[in-house]
């Protein structure tokens, strides 16, 4: 049998082959250019006076510099902020329908010393005046206004969710090369995702309350629409990238689209459609919160009036709550997560 | 019957895959393919259920031409088993042979995955046949040892009773002694239906034992086509003549191998 071996150099040949080092005049160049790039842009957002106020407050608070702008200004909203606002007093003859026998859980009815200055007319003189108020004492009544927001915050996000994967699926099946009817219907398919994401939430749901007003509707729809963006891109990409085997072996016996994705792809991908969704609850749970600043209901709604009435023990509660509930759902999508895949 | 009329193939890079093939394989035959790599065998077997489309020429199955519009009847009619099983890894055994169905159940029943009980049973019967048991029903694929996956692959793929079983290099990533176990149960499962086989393979020894006809192909052209007693160790020798060459260096020794062939083809055949 006669066979030819690889070719290889025979020995004690000269190797005349050339390896240049990693780096040139060129590359210095570069750097140069970004780093005069990023001064300048750094001088444009004001980054120098950045770093000088921060510097003075770190001085301030080791007690180097006398005076801090931004120490004064944190510890006023600090101070402010704390102790949060756990409890509710509501007058009793303002609410109409108190039922005396059956308070809500944990409330009791007391009855509180008021100093009212008042005029009177005769003498044109302020007297204080005592007066004896009926109060209705919920001593958990904010946490718990808090604890339903929230639940209905929750429910946006869920309720967004599931709007953008039922939005994203059809968009993700037009979207991918090797799927799409034809060019058009990627093109077009390609934009509307891009469309969708490329407007924040935030103002999506400035229109959206416009249109159906305010409370939870514009929210969900505004997180659903930017969120199917997001994932009509991830479902797309990743359907193009799926592992092609059993897909040629489910073509090669003509077996269509539709079923081919259902069993050659879906089945390969679902632990990453898995990943992106979770990503997406757990972002729309944040942003959900955002929207309402712009009257989209939930907490946000909540956070914006006590925001703007300087009440900042409530949003401090508020802020707390957030806290809280993104890092349970935090540990309940780890476990999720862990479990189905 | 599988009919090859003079089969050409190019590539767009302008690799001339397929020259001129013209083979005629009859209805429960199995057709063993032999030729170093890059000869063209899986390329060719790609023309008989249309996922490579020939540049010239024709393939013809029980009478019917392979064009656009009889591709998808005829794709139903063609089973392929492949190199690398193509399994959905993550699903499991079971949905991955009545995935071999697809093409004959509606999209609703295949997306809820409700198949008939006949159908069912009938996935079972087949993976009892390739020597798999009940336990294995609802296992992910992908957790299965080579062979397995592979006997789950001729299980699919006999689940429409194919009349023409593509075998493409099946047990190449396989040891011989389950090469051969792998082999057998193509054969027999294509037997009991009287359905032709073509299976390209690396293994010469593999290819007498199994073959009912050999074929040998190098650089897209039929230089062998006779019996398995026919094919002598010196068609071997010049079957596989300067293939590690070949695949090191194409382009300088096209020139160079052409010729060869040219005084290869007529001791052959």
């Amino acid at each position: 049998m006669t066979t030819r071996p690889i070719p290889v150099p025979p020995k004690g040949a000269e190797v005349k082959w050339h390896l240049s080092p990693p780096y040139s005049a060129r590359h210095l160049l570069w750097l140069v250019l970004i780093v005069a790039l990023l001064l300048v842009t750094g001088q444009r957002t004001d980054m120098d006076r950045m770093v000088a106020m921060t510097t003075q407050a770190v001085g301030n608070l080791i007690g180097v510099a006398d005076d801090s702008q931004v120490v004064r200004g944190l510890s006023r909203v600090g101070t402010a902020m704390w102790p949060p606002v756990i409890g509710e007093v509501e007058e009793v003859n303002r609410m109409g329908d108190l039922d005396r026998d059956r308070l809500p859980l944990f409330s009791y009815i007391e009855v509180q010393e008021r100093v009212e200055q008042r005029m009177n007319l005769e003498t044109l003189q302020l007297e204080a005046t005592t007066e004896q108020v009926e109060v209705l004492v919920k001593p958990l009544g904010y946490v718990w206004t808090v604890f339903v927001k929230m639940i209905e915050t929750l429910e946006i996000a869920l309720w967004g969710t599931l709007l953008s994967v039922v939005l994203s699926i059809p968009l993700a099946y037009f979207a991918a090369r090797n799927y799409s009817a034809n060019r058009f219907t990627y093109t077009a398919a390609r934009g509307f995702i891009s469309l969708l994401r490329s407007v924040p939430e935030l103002i999506v749901a400035l229109f959206l309350v416009l249109a159906y007003g305010f409370g939870p509707i514009a929210g969900v729809l505004a997180l659903g629409l930017h969120a199917a963006g997001f994932l009509g891109k991830f479902y797309a990409e990743d359907i193009e990238n799926a592992d092609k085997k059993p897909q040629e072996a489910l073509e090669a016996i003509g077996a269509g689209k539709i079923k081919t994705l259902w069993y050659g792809v879906l089945p390969q991908v679902l632990p990453q459609y898995i990943a992106y969704t979770a990503y997406i609850m757990d972002r729309n749970l944040r942003m959900a919160t955002v929207v309402g600043l712009v009257g989209a209901g939930g907490i946000g709604q909540e956070l914006k009036g006590r925001f703007d009435m300087f009440q900042y023990g409530h949003v401090m509660t508020i802020l707390i709550a957030i806290f809280v509930f993104v890092f349970l759902l935090d540990q309940l999508q780890a476990r999720i997560r862990a479990r189905l895949i | 019957m599988i009919r090859f009329e003079s089969l050409n193939k190019v590539w767009p890079d302008g690799t001339h895959a397929i020259r001129d093939v013209s083979l005629e394989v009859p209805r429960g035959q199995f057709c063993v393919i032999l030729g170093p790599s890059g000869a063209g065998k899986s390329t060719l077997l790609r023309a008989v259920n249309g996922l490579m489309q020939p540049s010239s020429g024709r393939v013809v199955i029980d009478g019917t031409e392979l064009s656009v519009k009889t591709q998808s009847a005829l794709r139903r009619r063609v089973a392929m088993v492949h190199q690398h099983f193509n399994l959905t890894n993550r699903m499991s055994v079971a949905a991955n042979v009545l995935a071999g169905l697809l093409p004959t159940v509606s999209t609703m029943r295949a997306m809820s995955g409700w198949f008939r009980p006949e159908h069912r049973q009938k996935a079972c019967e087949l993976l009892a046949q390739v020597g798999l048991s009940p336990a294995h029903l609802k296992r992910r694929a992908g957790d299965l040892s080579g062979g397995q996956q592979q006997r789950v692959g001729i299980a699919r793929a006999f689940m429409l009773d194919p009349e023409v079983v593509l075998a493409d290099e099946p047990v190449a990533s396989l040891d011989p002694k389950i090469s051969s176990d792998i082999l057998s149960l193509i054969r027999d499962a294509a037997r009991e239906r009287n359905a032709t086989v073509l299976c390209s393979l690396h293994q010469v020894e593999l290819a007498r034992e199994f073959g009912d006809r050999i074929v040998g192909m190098r650089d897209g052209q039929v230089v062998f086509d006779g019996s398995p007693e026919a094919f002598t160790d010196e068609c071997v020798e010049s079957l596989y003549h300067g293939a590690v060459w070949d695949d090191a260096q194409p382009e300088e020794d096209d020139a160079d191998s052409s010729v060869d062939l040219s005084t290869t083809n007529v001791s052959l055949i």
